[in-house]
């Protein structure tokens, strides 16, 4: 790599200004928009945003404008190819319809872990139902 | 431009601030730093769930507590347009600093002979003088050319 590049062999993210991603959130949600600022923080600036919504083989997609996210609550960012964009093995849905489908998986979700609460209650363990991995569900 | 500064940029815009605990609150921004602190006004806070409102004429936010904030669209469109003014300003400036250079060294050999009149009237008194004027650093040249020329 080219010496006089102060940048060169450190990580950071001025490359992929300007360029379509994907950021997930500590939270869970993940976002799709095109990168327009970046700081030392890894604060970002994304535009034409939209909030991908993933149930199974389905996804929707809410359109959310113009976002300041904190870089603390950044997991992972990655840029978006657009060829493979074009055929994702998943099906789009409606907004109502991902959001409905949405609500559905996370009452399962709560459903599992009152049982394996339960289930460990009974064998003397309590447990705070936060602290339940999804991985052991 | 960075993010902080497009924050700023949005000031007496309307915004939507999510908390890391998934509060959210919806105002106008007043005021904001560099640790992202903010000032919100007529807001509109929202529990976690969605289904709990509160409604406050002002309130601060930490910076640390938040997990991103949503601006408005034409906020990044006034940033470019500020950045183009600014750059436009910047080569004017240049321009003028072009100009104000060339006269500026014309003005500067005149004040150069002035100077050195005056300073050579006082070269006969003490060094304090002679020190206190040539606190800048075009004084010391001065005051070297005067000690030549007392020499």
């Amino acid at each position: 790599m080219d010496d006089l590049n102060p940048l060169a062999g450190t990580a950071h993210l001025l490359e992929e200004v300007d360029k379509k991603l994907m950021v997930l959130l500590r939270d869970g949600r993940t976002l799709i928009g095109y990168l327009r600022s970046v700081d030392q923080f890894a604060n970002l600036v994304l535009q034409r945003t939209i909030e991908r919504i993933h149930v199974g083989n389905q996804y929707g997609d809410i359109p959310r404008g113009v976002f300041i996210i904190r870089g603390e609550n950044v997991v992972l960012l990655g840029e978006i190819d657009r060829e493979k964009e074009q055929k994702l093995p998943l099906k789009e849905i409606s907004v109502d319809e991902i959001l409905d489908a949405q609500r559905r998986e996370q009452e399962q979700r709560q459903e599992k872990h009152r049982l394996v609460s339960k289930a460990l209650k009974e064998r003397g363990l309590a447990v705070n139902a936060e602290l339940i991995n999804e991985d052991f569900c | 431009m960075l993010p902080l500064s497009l924050l700023k940029t949005a000031q007496s815009h309307p915004m939507l601030v999510e908390l890391k605990n998934g509060e959210t609150y919806n105002g106008h921004l007043v005021s904001c730093d560099s640790w992202m602190n903010i000032n919100l006004r007529d807001v509109i806070c929202t529990s976690k769930d969605g289904d709990r409102f509160w409604r406050m004429p002002e309130c601060y936010i930490r910076g640390s507590t938040i997990k991103y904030l949503r601006i408005p669209d034409e906020v990044i469109d006034m940033v470019k347009e500020d950045a183009q003014s600014k750059s436009r300003n910047r080569t004017e400036l240049n321009k003028n600093r072009v100009a104000n250079s060339a006269n500026q060294r014309t003005a500067r050999s005149g004040n150069r002979n002035n100077f050195g009149n005056r300073s050579g009237q006082l070269s006969g008194g003490s060094g304090n003088n002679a020190l206190r004027v040539g606190a800048s650093g075009q004084g010391n040249r001065l005051l070297a050319q005067n000690n030549k020329n007392r020499k």
